[in-house]
């Protein structure tokens, strides 16, 4: 068994991340997004329904997190940073919304001719939505055809959120066997999603 | 890539990875593409299974934050572009309208006398000669021009209007305007006729 004091936690590997995106590690910035796109994106849609407009915020989010990075001293862990910083930013968006549409409001020549609407121009392309719906059935499928030993540990530990060791007294086995079943389930995924994403950027790039 | 650095990178996101071994990974991901990609798959999955409140399926947020960040900073630059523009276009038209300018005061003398003499200030004059009247110089040569003497004799030559200024002096002054021999012989009769008299006088 690992001790405690030798292992990186969540937090720990966080701070890691953010030093190295504070040393202009772009990659390392990209690794961190990719870890809390979906908490955030679950904190903005508290305010916003609209899919497309959670991830612009989303976006802008993170846009945001990037140049406050420099400012960011690590006071409070790196999640509670970014979580207030995404309640803001969509409460911002919720009320520029507002105005927006007390403003200007849409003609319909305006509505008709889709390719000036700004508003109207940011909808997924069929493509777009057809690969997420692809993605996430792919995933459904992946997920239902584990074993139930894989199933059950990677569900508490990503929707339960429970440690290594905590797993190991629920499922009432040795730790590395944690370890082992996560990550297999984990691989399992992958291997289905790997083909579909290649196709995914093969299709991007065709389009372009 | 193997199963152990998978493994590496599935023990790494959950924060049971020993320091020294997630410090080397860290690093590795960072150029491996490979890797990068086994953390955002296992973080997908994770993301199918944190979502909440009927959020969106996010994937591949990352690469996308970026290239937007990458994009405002290459509109952010191209301003100072437009902005240097801004102000070097106009002083570009000054400088080309006080170029042509400047030709055409060198090309052209400005007041258009068909005679050929040009007031510089109010008291004196330049005129020019036969030769510049039918060929005026080019710009880039320089120009020979004559002071212009005042004379009340236009039809006499220049030397003989200096001759004449200069020896009578103020005698020149009731001479007539227009020079004719006839009434020039009568002129000189009466100054011989007067100093004859003041000699037999």
């Amino acid at each position: 068994m690992k001790s405690k004091n030798k292992i990186m936690s969540e937090p720990n590997l966080d701070a890691a991340l953010v030093e190295e995106a504070k040393k202009g590690e772009t990659k390392a910035f990209e690794l961190l997004v990719n870890r809390y796109q979906q908490k955030v994106a679950n904190v903005i849609a508290k305010f916003v329904r609209d899919h497309h407009e959670i991830q612009d915020v989303a976006q802008e989010v993170f846009i945001k997190v990037f140049r406050a990075l420099p400012n960011f001293r690590g006071d409070s862990s790196f999640y509670t940073w970014i979580y207030r910083i995404a309640v803001n930013t969509a409460k911002n968006h919720l009320v520029a919304k507002g105005r927006r549409i007390q403003n200007a409001p849409v003609e319909f020549e305006e509505a008709e001719n889709f390719s000036s609407n700004e508003e109207y121009r940011n909808l997924d392309t069929p493509d777009a939505v057809y690969a997420r719906d692809e993605l996430e059935a792919t995933m459904s499928k992946a997920i239902a055809s584990l074993p139930e030993d894989l199933r059950s540990a990677i569900i508490l530990r990503e929707v339960d959120g429970l440690s290594y060791e905590q797993i190991a007294e629920k499922m009432d086995c040795p730790i590395g066997t944690v370890r082992s079943r996560i990550f297999r389930a984990r691989d399992a995924v992958d291997q289905v999603l790997k083909p579909l994403k290649l196709t995914e950027s093969t299709r991007k790039t065709n389009v372009k | 890539m193997s199963n152990k650095s998978s493994q590496n990178v599935s023990e790494l996101m959950d924060g049971e990875l020993e320091k020294d071994c997630s410090k080397f990974l860290l690093k590795r991901m960072q150029s491996d593409d490979q890797l990068s990609q086994t953390w955002d798959n296992y973080h997908l999955m994770r993301s199918y299974l944190q979502q909440q409140n009927d959020a969106p399926l996010m994937h591949d947020l990352g690469a996308q934050v970026m290239a937007k960040i990458k994009q405002e900073q290459v509109v952010a630059e191209s301003p100072a572009d437009n902005r240097l523009h801004a102000w070097f276009k106009p002083l570009l038209g000054s400088a080309i309208a006080a170029s042509v300018a400047w030709l055409a005061v060198l090309n052209f003398d400005g007041s258009g006398d068909i005679n050929g003499t040009q007031s510089i200030n109010n008291d004196m004059a330049v005129v020019k000669t036969a030769a510049q009247l039918i060929a005026p110089p080019a710009a880039h040569t320089a120009r020979v021009e004559q002071k212009a003497v005042y004379t009340k004799y236009p039809s006499l030559t220049p030397k003989v209007q200096q001759y004449l200024i200069e020896r009578n002096g103020q005698q020149v002054e009731v001479l007539p305007s227009y020079y004719n021999a006839e009434y020039m012989q009568q002129l000189q009769q009466q100054i011989r006729n007067k100093e004859n008299s003041k000699t037999a006088e």
